[in-house]
């Protein structure tokens, strides 16, 4: 029994089933596989060791050996919350799908498939395999948005794939450079890292470039995020979520790997991560409060959001990391949030122009129950996500570079004043008498918004089971850094 | 680990049942009289299961001992500091807690009878839970943070209580006042907390009094003195007592059992809690003797000429309670322990008893006695509540008045124009500028990014000058620009193609291939 690979094959399993049944079938088939999966990763997250940071369930075999690939699956702290992330996430996109209402069929196979590959990429072990579930997730999102999108939807895709392959043949190139300079022969993850070890600061940088440019824009880092804008606006709002809240972090944790496998690279460029993490934020900030559609300003907060990771990362110490994993799950499940509920209202009143609402709390009180609780998260108020995960990367930013680090609270200020300002627009002021009549959340839509809801508070106030989770890794990546200092 | 570990839920069981009430009452399924009887059979349930397990662990504590400290798990750790889920399941802890869940299940079974059809029932009944549970945590706390969350819990669902009638001014400024006045006490837990977590003790009680016999240090005194303090504000002792003649405001007499008969025991118990820390503080102790019997002679002297029956209750309670805090400070905590256990609950049955006393009462009301009514100063000193609330006003009350208004004054002059607010906010004027706001935003095209204030302007102008970056070269020149790049070398491309297929140029691909080859 190969637990890795069965989970990977679930969702696959689930749209293979699809196919064979009538579409009346096809959204309680989804459901089902996509529980499934959940119920499989929170059962290996239950058995996860955390006192130790190595690799587990480790499942290899030789590929092909001209080349040295494995098909090498295994998690550690870094991969097990992700992968929770990107389990839950699937279930919830699903469970907001009910708006979708022609090709269903293709609609749930597409889903289920970009579950299957978002899942191979937190578990790969192996450089290649990486790769490939890294592409393997482009085809459909590709068709997702193609599809199902908006108006612009042509465009959104064809500009989404564009960017990212253009991202794809940087990360390609510094792989095989870095498999070139391992002298290792192997792709394993581990391997190569070993190999690169004694490898000089400006070869490692040069290849670290190549995965900072891939990476960077998945993440989305200043300046490549041109396609993030357009893709999250256009997509369905179900894809919305997975596209935001944990596609994005596929880009920051291959960062991360990539910092563990290239670690006086990073070093060497620490301060221009640092810099560019704080354009990000700024920039993003600074945009998402100058939009009119809701689902934009969600999109530029996603940019903003991710520069706090990038500045976890670049502190390249142990607060700094457990901060940016916080906050990498924090984002994924406010974003969610965030997409769920504005695309549930765009179902019932086909605007997202903010300056349409009003009065929610009126209207419609628990869907302004959950916009308030969801910015509120991404903001950080205390009792939330956001809150912890923002409070590491500060505490490891005021410990890494001292006082400028304070800098990163104008970025802070920034996020408050746009969600404060979308919260009020949408909940308070007079009623609209343009909007259509909101029906309130069906049943379904009410359990995926309340998972996330309880997600966000949870973490805020118990972080201790996921920051347990991780542990062991974070120590091993601080320790990693520690010794170069 | 011969101890069954469900202990934790004794507080948590009333906590979850004020929950369970509070959010039926927010998604609107209990109200009105239909609802009476399943609120108050979930708090009964809830209150009368944390009575059952307590006397079940009483029974075990009186066979083989009480089961001491215990840690559930990690709460909050960072580093060196450590805050963890603990109780403490000791002697005085368990004769506390014992009291508590009896005392809140009787008032409970009183007030089913006592608020029925009163419009606020479902409310009463998840405060008094809340109450309960936090109550039994402070009882059982087995650290400083616990101690304080209980200590917060009770302090929260006392102020809602005495604002029960909220429709009342009096009872609204009386709730206010009582609040602030144990916010005192909260500052002296603080200090408590924050000393212990500097001096490097910890937090848990056991490791407190283990550190406190181990060394001598300065810090003892001050933890001990934070302590003190709590206690003092939550017993109303002097000079804290005005608060809780404030605190009578609630429904009869249901509120007074919170301040007669538990509330008010809760910081005798406190000190009790601290005794090995307090044995270090022997200048503390003294002045808990002193205190003590001084609200004892004051509270008595009070309590004789009040008329209405909850105030001469109230007074007589403090004036037992001082008496309480002189045996602490003369060293006798086991007696203070036993005359607050018997002390409670013959004051918990005088309060439930009160409303029917112009029944039950014979004959009239004696009258002041002769030693104070025979002093003129000392009559006048009694009637005045020795004019601590006028002594309060003007030594806290009006100074703290004054500097609001010149905080206030400051913030409309300066930070208002930078924050750009306006000046005197009504809701009117508030609604005016919001319909202004809607239609300039219609008009201008700008959208919803329009600042007002400094931050807002220095905004406004960032968010310009980065979209247009944005556009020009983001989304223009690279998002788009790829795809216009693609389309330009396509076209390109597909020229080349087209020219390839003419024979004159398939004739000259043929002569170069021959060319290369030969």
């Amino acid at each position: 029994m190969k637990p890795l690979l069965t989970l990977l094959l679930l969702p696959v399993v689930g749209a293979g089933v699809i196919l064979l049944l009538p579409a009346a079938r096809a959204r309680i088939v989804a459901l089902l596989a996509a529980s499934a999966t959940l119920a499989m990763t929170l059962w290996l997250s239950a058995g996860f060791v955390s006192t130790h940071g190595e690799l587990q369930l480790l499942e290899k075999t030789l590929w092909r050996p001209q080349s040295g690939s494995h098909f090498a699956l295994g998690v550690d702290g870094l991969a097990m919350p992700m992968l929770l992330l990107a389990a839950l996430l699937s279930l919830v996109a699903i469970l907001a799908s009910g708006g979708i209402r022609e090709r269903i069929k293709p609609y749930h196979i597409l889903l289920l498939l970009l579950e299957a590959a978002m899942i191979g990429v937190f578990m790969a072990q192996d450089w290649t395999i990486f790769y490939i579930f890294w592409e393997l997730t482009l085809l459909p999102l590709f068709f997702l948005i193609n599809t199902f999108g908006g108006k612009q939807r042509n465009r959104a895709a064809l500009n989404f794939v564009l960017y990212t392959m253009g991202g794809s043949v940087f990360m390609l190139i510094a792989l095989l450079l870095a498999f070139d300079a391992s002298h290792v022969h192997s792709f394993l993850m581990q391997e190569m890292a070993a190999g690169l070890r004694g490898l000089s600061t400006e070869h490692q940088i040069l290849i670290f470039a190549g995965f900072l440019i891939g990476f960077g824009v998945k993440m989305p880092i200043f300046p490549l995020h041109g396609w993030l804008p357009l893709a999250h606006v256009e997509a369905p709002s179900p894809v919305s979520i997975l596209l935001s809240g944990a596609l994005l972090k596929m880009g920051s944790y291959g960062l991360i790997r990539a910092a563990i496998m290239l670690p006086d690279a990073v070093l060497a460029l620490q301060g221009l991560l640092a810099t560019l993490a704080f354009i990000n934020l700024i920039h993003g900030g600074v945009l998402a409060w100058k939009q009119i559609d809701l689902k934009g300003m969600i999109a530029y907060s996603s940019v903003s959001h991710m520069g706090v990771v990038l500045l976890g990362i670049a502190t390249l110490n142990h607060d700094g990391i457990t901060g940016a994993m916080l906050q990498m799950v924090s984002h994924g499940l406010t974003a969610g949030a965030m997409f769920l509920i504005i695309g549930l209202l765009y179902e019932r009143t086909h605007t997202r122009d903010i300056r349409a609402y009003g009065s929610l709390i009126r209207v419609a009180p628990r869907m302004a129950f959950f916009v308030a609780l969801a910015f509120m998260a991404s903001v950080g108020v205390p009792g939330t996500s956001g809150f912890i995960a923002e409070l590491h990367v500060m505490l490891a930013g005021l410990q890494r570079w001292g006082w400028p680090a304070a800098l990163v609270s104008v970025g802070m200020l920034v996020s408050a004043a746009y969600a404060v300002r979308t919260v009020g627009c949408l909940c308070t002021g007079p009623e609209q008498p343009k909007l259509p009549v909101i029906t309130p959340m069906g049943r379904l839509e009410l359990a995926a918004a309340g998972i996330l809801a309880a997600g966000i508070v949870l973490l805020g106030f118990l972080p201790a089971p996921l920051l347990n989770l991780m542990e062991a890794s974070l120590n091993r990546f601080g320790d990693l850094f520690a010794a170069r200092l | 680990m011969s101890w069954p570990d469900g202990w934790i839920l004794i507080p948590l069981l009333p906590l979850l049942a004020a929950l369970w009430i509070g959010v039926g009452m927010l998604t609107g399924g209990r109200v009105g009289e239909a609802g009476e009887r399943g609120t108050a059979r979930i708090a009964l349930f809830a209150v009368g299961g944390s009575l059952l397990a307590l006397l079940l662990l009483d029974l075990m504590a009186l066979i083989q001992g009480p089961p001491g400290h215990r840690i559930y798990f990690p709460w909050l750790v960072s580093g060196e500091f450590r805050v963890t889920v603990s109780l403490l399941l000791d002697r005085p802890g368990l004769f506390m807690a014992t009291l508590s869940a009896a005392g809140c299940l009787v008032t409970l079974r009183f007030s089913v009878e006592y608020l029925h059809r009163e419009a606020g029932f479902h409310r009463f009944f998840a405060i008094l839970s809340l109450f309960a549970g936090g109550m039994l945590t402070i009882a059982l706390a087995g650290n400083l943070v616990i101690t304080f969350i209980g200590w917060e819990l009770a302090g929260l669902a006392s102020y809602l209580l005495i604002s029960y009638m909220r429709d009342r001014a009096t009872a609204a400024e009386n709730a206010t006042r009582a609040f602030v006045t144990n916010r005192f006490g909260d500052a002296g837990l603080l200090l408590a907390m924050a000393m212990a977590v500097m001096w490097g003790a910890g937090l848990e009680w056991p490791e407190l009094f283990l550190a406190s016999h181990q060394h001598l240090s300065p810090p003892v005194p001050i933890v001990a003195f934070g302590l003190v303090i709590a206690a003092l504000a939550k017993s109303a002792q002097l000079p804290f007592s005005a608060w809780i003649a404030r605190a009578l405001e609630g429904p009869t007499p249901s509120s007074a059992v919170f301040y007669g008969a538990l509330m008010a025991h809760a910081g005798i118990f406190l000190v009790i809690r601290a005794e090995p820390l307090l044995w270090h503080a022997p200048v503390l102790m003294a002045l808990l003797l002193l205190l003590g019997m001084l609200t004892a002679v004051f509270a008595s002297a009070i309590g004789r000429v009040q008329t209405d029956v909850k105030s001469a209750l109230i007074y007589a309670t403090l004036a037992q309670l001082g008496l309480m805090f002189a045996a602490c400070g003369a060293g006798y905590f086991d007696l203070a322990l036993w005359h607050l256990v018997a002390h409670a609950s013959w004051r918990l049955y005088q309060f439930l008893l009160s409303p029917s006393y112009l029944h039950l009462g014979e004959g009239a009301v004696r009258p002041v006695p002769e030693w104070l009514g025979q002093s003129h100063d000392l009559y006048n000193l009694a009637l005045h509540r020795g004019w601590l609330d006028t002594l309060t006003d003007a030594l806290i009350t009006r100074p703290t008045m004054a500097l609001a208004r010149d905080a206030r004054m400051f913030e409309e002059l300066v930070i208002n124009r930078m924050a750009g607010r306006p000046l005197r906010e009504t809701l009117l004027a508030a609604r005016a500028e919001w319909n202004d706001f809607s239609t300039v935003v219609e008009g201008s095209g700008i959208g919803v990014a329009g600042g007002r204030g400094m931050f807002g302007r220095v905004l406004e102008r960032a968010a310009l000058v980065l979209s247009w970056i944005e556009e020009q070269f983001v989304l223009k020149s690279s998002g788009d620009g790829l795809v216009k790049v693609l389309a330009f070398l396509g076209s390109y491309l597909t020229r080349a193609e087209q020219s390839l297929g003419e024979t004159r140029y398939l004739i000259l691909m043929i002569v170069l291939t021959f060319l290369i080859i030969l």
